[in-house]
């Protein structure tokens, strides 16, 4: 199966800045698919590209197996498209918006009309008569989501959908973008973690213009970034702290109160060993827990000290 | 195509929903209104001015008006008025797309830049000729009333060059909109060229065989001259379709 994007050795230079260099993915067709970066790393200007509005300076973007920078007019038929700051005719209302969206797509009649009245009412919108230079930068952006999908397009490119919504506003937008599932190949931009555990399956990290890791979430949690295994016991909590950051498969321990929370290499010898160390001091065991890496711990892993 | 319409259509729309609907053809409405009036009043003024000054023994000789004296005027201020208000309200029809942010949304659909130039263009030249048109009228009605309904084919023929000027002047609007990127340095390179172009207007080859021959032609024209108006109108009609096509051209190589 073709996949909805592709991104080759992507590379774009302004003047001494390397916004991406070498950038390399593939997004499934179906995917909801998060990139995930520091501000800066160079989101922004792949979505540029792949959405025609900039050239790369080497490397190649296509979208769906066609070029995205020579096949612009097919490309946009198969795209909807939000950009970070979404512009608008000011003297426009949002349904008004909608019918010259969809018609630039060719969407007419019937169709057009019930496609605006449901995304009028799925992004909270319905019943709003002012003119969009009136509205709320979070009214701007659930309009923006609404517009980008007005052609039932067969990928979604946003731009940091949800960085200037409430969490009420954040949360319209994500239940949008999961309700998409299956239907529509969702790529979305994004340095907020939680939108991307919430929503995405895959997700690439994009650091310093450089695709850093690509893969799907649950992968992406079990891989580089220490497991951590969380220790509470009822006394001597310092001596039985000392005692496991000496130990081989421990990393960095770090004890508040009778919590000991320690990096871990080997998690079948620390299930071994914690309670024979504990036993050995002759203190008193409450639990033991192993905490799963978040994807925060990955991503600070792997952007280091940028994000 | 499809996309350039529904484009083209919003245009025109914009037009009418925003400032830009009363600008232009309230201007043109001004003075077709007030041109034949002043044109009329001018001498009295002048004599009252001579009166007024104290200099008693001044002697002003003016002849009495005439309808050609009305539509002098009217092409005096569309030349030296409303021309730089069409400059002005046209420079940022692209630049002001980029900076609003607009054209980044609209260019990833499927219609091209090429397109937005060109819909921009076309709605522009629409709201002129509706304006010129307006304009026109009410300047023949007005000095039939005051003056006689005369020479209307000469001020007819005025107004359609100055008409094919102002048409020029938008098409290169658009390109030095794209060029320059900012509505504030466009109009200023906008008026630049139009100084350039009166300059040249002096210059009898100039004036014989480019765009710049419009200036005044139209005024020989109501003043009985014969003149002869096919170069500088086919040099405007192919400066403007050239600056139309760089205007597209730079703008399908710009990043957004």
């Amino acid at each position: 199966m073709t996949s909805a994007i592709e991104l080759i050795a992507l590379t774009k230079v302004y003047g001494d800045t390397r916004a991406l260099d070498g950038a390399t993915l593939t997004v499934p067709a179906g995917a909801v698919y998060g990139f995930l970066g520091p501000n800066g790393a160079g989101k922004t200007t792949t979505l540029r590209i792949l959405a025609g509005l900039a050239r790369p300076t080497s490397g190649e973007a296509r979208v769906f197996g066609r070029d995205a920078v020579k096949a612009t007019t097919a490309v946009r038929a198969d795209i909807g498209f939000l950009p970070d700051v979404p512009g608008y005719y000011h003297w426009m209302t949002a349904d008004g918006f909608l019918r010259f969206a969809g018609r630039l797509f060719g969407v007419d009649g019937p169709v057009l009309e019930q496609r605006v009245a449901s995304l009028l009412d799925l992004s909270g919108l319905k019943g709003v008569t002012t003119k969009i230079g009136g509205y709320s930068r979070g009214m701007k952006q659930r309009l923006g989501v609404a517009q980008a999908l007005i052609s039932a397009p067969k990928l979604l490119m946003l731009d940091e959908p949800t960085s200037a919504l409430d969490p009420m506003g954040r949360k319209d937008v994500l239940d949008m973008i999961s309700a998409l599932r299956g239907r529509t190949t969702v790529f979305f931009s994004t340095h907020i973690l939680s939108d991307v555990e919430r929503v995405c399956d895959t997700v690439a990290v994009l650091h310093d213009g450089r695709v850093v890791r690509e893969a799907p979430i649950a992968d992406l949690k079990h891989s580089g970034a220490a497991t951590r295994v969380l220790v509470e016991i009822a006394d001597r909590p310092a001596e039985v702290a000392s005692l496991l950051a000496e130990e081989p498969w421990t990393g960095e321990c770090v004890r508040e109160g009778r919590t000991i929370t320690c990096a871990i290499e080997d998690v079948e010898s620390a299930r071994r060993r914690i309670p024979q160390v504990v036993a050995g001091l002759e203190a008193s065991l409450v639990r033991v827990e192993e905490l799963e890496p978040t994807l925060e711990d990955v991503f600070v892993e792997l952007v280091g000290g940028d994000a | 195509m499809h996309g350039f319409a529904v484009f083209l259509g919003k245009e025109m729309r914009e037009i009418v929903s925003t400032w830009r609907i009363w600008v232009l053809p309230l201007l043109m409405v001004f003075i077709g209104v007030t041109s034949p009036v002043i044109a009329l009043i001018t001498p009295d003024l002048l004599s009252s001015l001579a009166t007024s000054s104290g200099q008693s023994g001044l002697v002003i000789q003016i002849p009495d008006p005439v309808t050609a004296d009305a539509y002098l005027q009217f092409t005096k201020n569309a030349t030296q008025i409303v021309l730089i208000a069409v400059i002005i309200s046209v420079a940022g029809m692209i630049a002001a797309e980029r900076r609003q942010g607009t054209a980044a949304l609209v260019l990833t659909k499927p219609v091209s830049r090429t397109g937005m130039v060109v819909a921009k263009v076309l709605s522009n030249w629409v709201l002129l000729l509706g304006a010129t048109v307006a304009g026109t009228l009410l300047c023949v009605g007005v000095t039939a009333l005051v003056f006689d309904a005369t020479l209307i084919t000469e001020f007819a023929s005025a107004a359609a060059l100055w008409f094919a000027l102002a048409a020029l002047f938008v098409a290169l609007m658009a390109l030095l909109s794209v060029a320059i990127g900012s509505q504030g340095g466009a109009a200023g390179a906008g008026v630049a060229l139009y100084l350039v172009l009166s300059i040249l207007s002096a210059w009898g080859p100039a004036r014989a065989y480019s765009p710049a021959g419009l200036l005044g032609a139209g005024d020989r024209i109501i003043a009985g001259q014969t003149v002869d108006v096919l170069w500088p109108t086919l040099s405007a009609v192919a400066l403007a379709v050239l600056a139309v096509a760089a205007a597209s051209w730079l703008f399908e190589r710009q990043e957004l």
